[in-house]
């Protein structure tokens, strides 16, 4: 009965958070629930676009619609990744106290809950590399010391489309660390008239953005995503997409058994995204590329948007056509 | 360059295991069974589906690999064709190169059949279904080859190729959609070829159980044998008819086995004893001559177009019993008035056919008698038949005496008598044109040399024909025979050989038919008017019952007939004793009591009847007195005693109250009061009445059908033959028609299907299981597919807004009660329970029924919702 209850709250919770950042995200519904479910399963997420189509506003927009332990914002920190930034730049440095005589630690920006790692693949590899424990791990280690992060620690990361001039590729097992990968995309005609006039209308609806959620609602709600009811032949239909990426002919790197797994937390945390305690096909349908797309190295270009359609497909047709009588 | 697979190694091995293999089989079994019907093939099926087999695998390996077809074919074709030049260039000898060249141009061809064959089943989907329908097409050009179609060939022609093709059909689109990243995929196909043979068995198990009689039927209208016959038989001398019984084949090869079974055919009592003695001279039982020989098909053939055609063939069937047909004109054409007597015999037909007449030569009289009751198990039908038979002929006429000093003594008498024919200057031209024809040709040379050579010491055409027949007694230098006699002298190994001349100079090995046919040549070559009769050879073992003989079905036998001036046609047996002595199995039986002669028969109409006294008085219109037959023009009243006679209809014995006034009836009498009243060629019937007493002592009444049920009983034969006809169409059209409705019923009855257990179950969860099911199809067949939607997506995106109708939120359901172990809610269960009819009306609603109707007879949207989607 305690469960139920919680479930309902949990759902509702969603439901409010969703709404709110709709209010100032117009027409993004879908990337508003990817957001949220790499939020959920205590992942990163990584978006890629053009600049200009509200990357940063979602990521803002999120961090102050939840309110911090102390009734202030939470913690949200924004870093513009350049060529030039240098890993201290973001971990903190070590700084010589005048006073106490000693060195105290000075902490970087990725001491936040909320970090919007604007243009990740602009900074150089080392850069990027600093990023990997934290995310990983949630601490950082300098020297001797390992520092603990918050409790909640997610990383909304940005990046230009690879083939942009003056960028560097993230490594493959750095992108293995973002949960999920999504192409922002622009909004539709309707909807960007809409964000227009709402421009120049009333003052920006970023200062006025509510906080709906309490930090440790969304600890409680990441708590809740891990109680999901996932099938078995859910996770057999998991297992048979990365099994069937490994195998395909026009794979290079098919998906690991890690990526395997956070493929399963997605699931749970995009159901109850969606308002479910349980996993259904469609989850798979929709979280198969964002989840496993940027993970996977295709021997040509052309098969890349084709091959993982088409495994998803054949694998929905066997769910679609199975009778499970529970 | 490294060369792409097209399908993984697992599939490819699928492929050869599952289709390429089963494929050799058939291919192997469709030679075998081409084989059956054109001797070239000289019954190498076992190679040349070596050969197959071998394109077959070849074809489907490579192409595995992405070779372009017709570039790598063309050079294939090329290939095998240089080969083929210099096989001709090098070999040198005429007989070399055609055998090398031959056999080489049937391994090209069936290879390149079989690499097309495997291409095919490599890369093109739809494949299997034109392989199957070149396959039917060539059992049916086989089968139309044979005269004779029975159930038993057509479904050894058609059932392995029609299983094989549904097999390949199915089986071909099983392995191209299968997963062979599925863990334990083998079992998987194992699995689901297994059920498919069980149910396609069933299945033409339950078609052949349930059209058995029409499948009987077309047999009968093709008049074909009922029982398979044995592959030995296939060349014998008789064949068997649809009712069991045996005739004789009507064209005479010479290739393949002789019957070897031990069946009693019929027995025969002949009163031919030599002259002077008690001795029986037994004499061959004569069915046919063979006069005519095609070159084409090296056969000889009946011809009823002979010169003086003295073939006497009634059908003992049609003839009502105890009268007669003769036709004496026969008598003329045997051309033979010197030492010839007339001969009777009796003939009781076992396994004969009813329809057959069969008698020593020149007969020409036959007359259906009665069979005792007490051997009416064993003896069918009966004849009696008059021949026209010459002193000089015997079964011991030309070998086999036996030591029978009598036998020998008169065998030389017989020779003395026909030295004395020299020439036949006197015939007709055309009449010696005939029966001494010999078609030209180097082969046909070599038999005149070898007749001329095995005659050169002979003056007289008999002892011509004496040293023929040394020469076939005859031993080689080794003293070994120089002929053979073998039931299976086995084929000519080379395609063009002439078989008479092989048997005359290669083999020397043969039954009968060989000799008799190899005798015709010498004795046509040397100018003696010859033909080949075929018949049963008469073996004596009369010592129990004389003058009566025991004919089994390996008697069938052939042997030649020369024609001497005067004499007329004498039999000429040169088939040489064979080592393994034929024997009939058992000793003779008893012969059915010596037959009553039925001195006097009448028929007419019956004028009263008096049951207490037994008296039948009736008014004759036909009498036959002493084998003697009188049309009465004034009918003649006569008054009968028939206190001991049988009265018998067509259903069997009835009682004398039976007989009502009016009936036509034909009274029998062996009584010995008619056998002494001898009559005088110059007595009319009237007198003959005088003579007889009165009333006249009667022993047998058989009431013949009135007019009524005459027709009767012909009107419902002549409808079942129109009928049959029909009925062959309308079966074979209903069978097609059948399929053809089932095939486009099959997409409606499966959505029947699918929604009646929608509708039925009571159950929430499978109930939303086949409600889902079932709208999925429907919505499949109607053109809407789901494609690479999820089903929610589907349910929200296309079907909600088109049809207004709230599938989304049933698929919710649906999809809850899938992949959660919650339960359902009321409100949910609801959903599930009041979703389907409206969702159904919605649908229909939205699409008019001539629509719906033409999209459900589209069975490929059924196949294409069973199989796997194509990425």
């Amino acid at each position: 009965m305690q469960q139920e209850v919680n479930t309902e709250t949990a759902l509702q919770n969603i439901q409010r958070l969703t709404d709110n950042i709709e209010t100032v995200i117009k027409g993004k519904r879908n990337q508003i629930k990817f957001v949220l479910t790499a939020l959920l399963a205590k992942g990163h997420i990584l978006m890629e676009d053009n600049p200009g189509t509200g990357k940063t506003v979602m990521a803002k927009t999120l961090a102050q619609s939840i309110s911090g332990s102390n009734a202030g914002n939470i913690n949200f920190k924004r870093i513009q990744f350049t060529p030039d930034l240098l890993p201290m730049d973001l971990i903190g440095s070590h700084i010589f106290d005048d006073i106490k005589k000693e060195f105290i630690f000075k902490k970087g920006p990725l001491f936040c809950n909320v970090l919007l790692a604007d243009e990740i693949n602009r900074a150089s590899p080392k850069v990027q590399s600093a990023l990997l424990e934290c995310m990983a791990e949630n601490q950082i280690t300098i020297g001797e010391i390992t520092y603990k992060l918050d409790n909640l620690f997610f990383t909304i990361a940005t990046q230009n489309p690879v083939e942009m001039e003056g960028t560097y590729p993230l490594p493959a097992a750095q992108l293995d660390r973002f949960f999920i990968k999504i192409i922002f995309g622009y909004v539709d005609e309707e909807t960007e008239l809409d964000i227009y006039k709402n421009y120049l209308g009333i003052n920006n609806n970023l200062n006025n953005i509510q906080r709906v959620l309490s930090l440790d609602e969304i600890l409680f709600l990441q708590q809740q995503s891990e109680s999901v009811f996932v099938h078995e032949e859910i996770i057999k239909a998991v297992r048979n997409i990365v099994w069937a990426t490994r195998r395909h002919q026009d794979i290079l790197l098919g998906a690991s058994t890690r990526s395997g797994i956070t493929f399963l937390k997605c699931l749970k945390a995009y159901a109850l995204v969606n308002g479910r305690t349980y996993v259904i096909e469609d989850d798979i349908n929709d979280l198969t590329s964002p989840v496993l797309d940027h993970r996977l190295i295709y021997k040509n270009k052309d098969a890349k948007v084709k091959t993982l359609a088409a495994i998803t497909v054949a694998e929905m047709d066997r769910l679609s056509k199975l009778k499970i009588s529970n | 360059m490294r060369i792409e697979k097209l399908h993984s190694s697992k599939k490819t091995a699928a492929q050869l295991v599952l289709l390429i293999l089963p494929g050799c089989i058939v291919g192997a079994y469709m030679l075998w069974h081409i084989n059956q019907y054109y001797s070239v093939l000289n019954d190498q099926w076992l190679k040349h589906s070596l050969y197959l087999a071998v394109g077959l695998i070849t074809g489907c390996i490579f192409y595995n690999y992405r070779f372009r077809f017709i570039s790598t074919i063309i050079p294939l074709i090329l290939l095998l064709l240089i080969i083929s030049k210099i096989i001709n260039s090098t070999f040198t000898g005429e007989f070399s190169v055609f055998y090398a060249a031959t056999n080489f141009f049937i391994f090209s061809f069936l290879f390149i059949v079989g690499c097309l064959t495997g291409w095919g089943f490599a890369r093109l989907r739809y494949f299997p279904v034109i392989l199957s329908a070149i396959l039917l097409a060539i059992q049916i050009v086989v089968v139309s080859k044979t005269s004779d179609i029975t159930a038993q060939k057509l479904i050894i022609a058609f059932a392995p190729v029609l299983v094989f093709a549904l097999y390949i059909i199915y089986t071909a689109e099983l392995v191209r959609n299968m997963n062979d990243d599925e863990p334990a995929f083998a079992w998987f196909i194992g699995k689901k070829i297994i059920g498919f043979i069980l149910v396609s068995s069933i299945i033409l198990l339950l078609i052949f159980s349930l059209f058995n009689k029409e499948f009987k039927a077309i047999e009968k209208e093709f008049g074909g044998a009922g029982k398979q016959q044995k592959e030995t038989d296939k060349e014998s001398l008789t064949k068997e008819n649809k009712d069991g019984t045996v005739s004789n084949k009507k064209e005479m090869g010479m290739s393949g086995g002789r019957s070897s079974s031990k069946r009693l055919v019929f027995i025969a009592k002949l009163d031919n004893y030599f002259p002077n003695s008690e001795t029986p001279n037994p004499l061959y039982f004569t069915y046919d001559y063979y006069t005519k020989f095609d070159t084409l098909t090296q056969t000889l053939e009946t011809d009823s177009l002979m010169p003086s055609n003295d073939l006497f063939q009634p059908d003992p069937s049609k003839i009502p019993l105890y009268f007669t047909q003769s036709d004496s004109s026969v008598i003329l054409k045997a051309k033979g008035y010197l030492k010839r007597k007339v001969v009777t015999t009796e003939v009781y037909k076992a396994l004969l056919s009813p329809q057959e007449f069969l008698a020593p030569s020149t007969a020409f009289f036959c007359q259906p008698i009665a069979v005792e009751k007490e051997y009416q198990q064993q003896f069918k039908t009966a004849y009696r038949a008059k021949m026209y038979v010459s002193d000089l002929n015997s079964a011991y006429f030309i070998y086999n005496p036996a030591g029978n000093q009598s036998l020998e003594t008169f065998q030389q008498q017989r020779f003395d008598e026909l030295r004395k024919v020299t020439n036949w200057n006197n015939e007709d031209k055309y009449f010696m044109d005939y029966y001494t024809f010999i078609p030209k040709g180097d082969s046909y040379d070599s038999i005149r040399a070898l007749a001329q050579l095995v005659t050169k010491n002979s003056a007289t055409p008999i002892d011509k024909m004496i040293a023929i027949r040394e020469y076939f007694l005859s031993r080689d230098e080794n003293g070994q025979p120089l002929f053979k006699y073998t039931e299976n002298p086995g084929v000519p190994g080379l395609p063009s050989a002439n078989k008479l001349t092989y048997f005359l100079f290669d083999n020397r090995k043969g039954y009968c038919a060989y000799f008799a046919g190899a005798t015709l040549f010498l004795l046509r070559a040397l100018g003696i008017p010859s033909r080949v009769a075929t018949g049963f050879l008469t073996v004596d073992r009369s010592d129990k019952n004389k003058g009566w003989y025991w004919f089994y079905e390996d008697q069938a036998h052939a042997w030649t007939e020369a024609y001497f001036p005067g004499y007329g046609w004498i039999d000429f047996d040169t088939t040489i004793p064979s080592t393994e002595q034929q024997q009939s199995p058992a000793p003779d039986g008893t012969p059915p009591i010596t037959v009553q002669s039925a001195y006097f028969v009448t028929t007419g109409k019956v004028l009263s009847v008096d049951t207490s006294k037994r008296r039948v008085e009736m008014q004759v219109t036909k009498m036959i007195f002493h084998d003697k037959t009188f049309d009465l023009k004034e009918p003649v009243d006569l008054d009968m005693d028939v206190s001991i006679a049988t009265i018998n209809k067509d259903t069997g014995s009835v009682s004398l109250s039976e007989i009502k006034q009016g009936m036509q009836i034909t009274a029998l009498s062996f009584s010995e009061q008619f056998k002494n009243i001898i009559p005088i060629d110059s007595n009319s019937p009237k007198e003959i009445f005088s003579k007889i007493p009165h009333p006249a002592p009667i022993d047998e009444i058989r009431i013949q059908d009135t007019e009524k049920e005459k027709q009767q009983k012909e009107q419902p034969k002549k409808e079942k033959k129109s009928l049959s006809i029909t009925k062959l169409i309308l079966v074979a059209l209903a069978i097609l028609g059948g399929i053809v409705l089932l095939i486009f019923c099959l997409p409606w009855l499966i959505y029947r299907w699918f929604k009646f257990k929608a509708l039925q179950k009571n159950n929430c969860t499978s109930k939303a299981y086949w409600q889902y099911t079932s709208a999925m199809y429907l919505l499949n067949q109607l053109g809407f597919t789901r494609n690479d939607l999820s089903p929610l997506q589907f349910a929200k995106q296309q079907i909600d807004p088109q049809f207004k109708t709230n599938f989304s939120a049933f698929v919710q359901v649906y999809l809850k009660s899938k992949y959660s172990t919650q339960r359902l809610t009321l409100s949910e269960e609801n959903t599930v329970t009041g979703f389907y009819r409206p969702f159904e009306s919605a649908v229909k609603n939205k699409i008019p029924f001539k629509k719906r109707f033409n999209k459900f007879l589209n069975f490929y949207r059924t196949i294409n919702y069973f199989t796997k989607p194509k990425v």
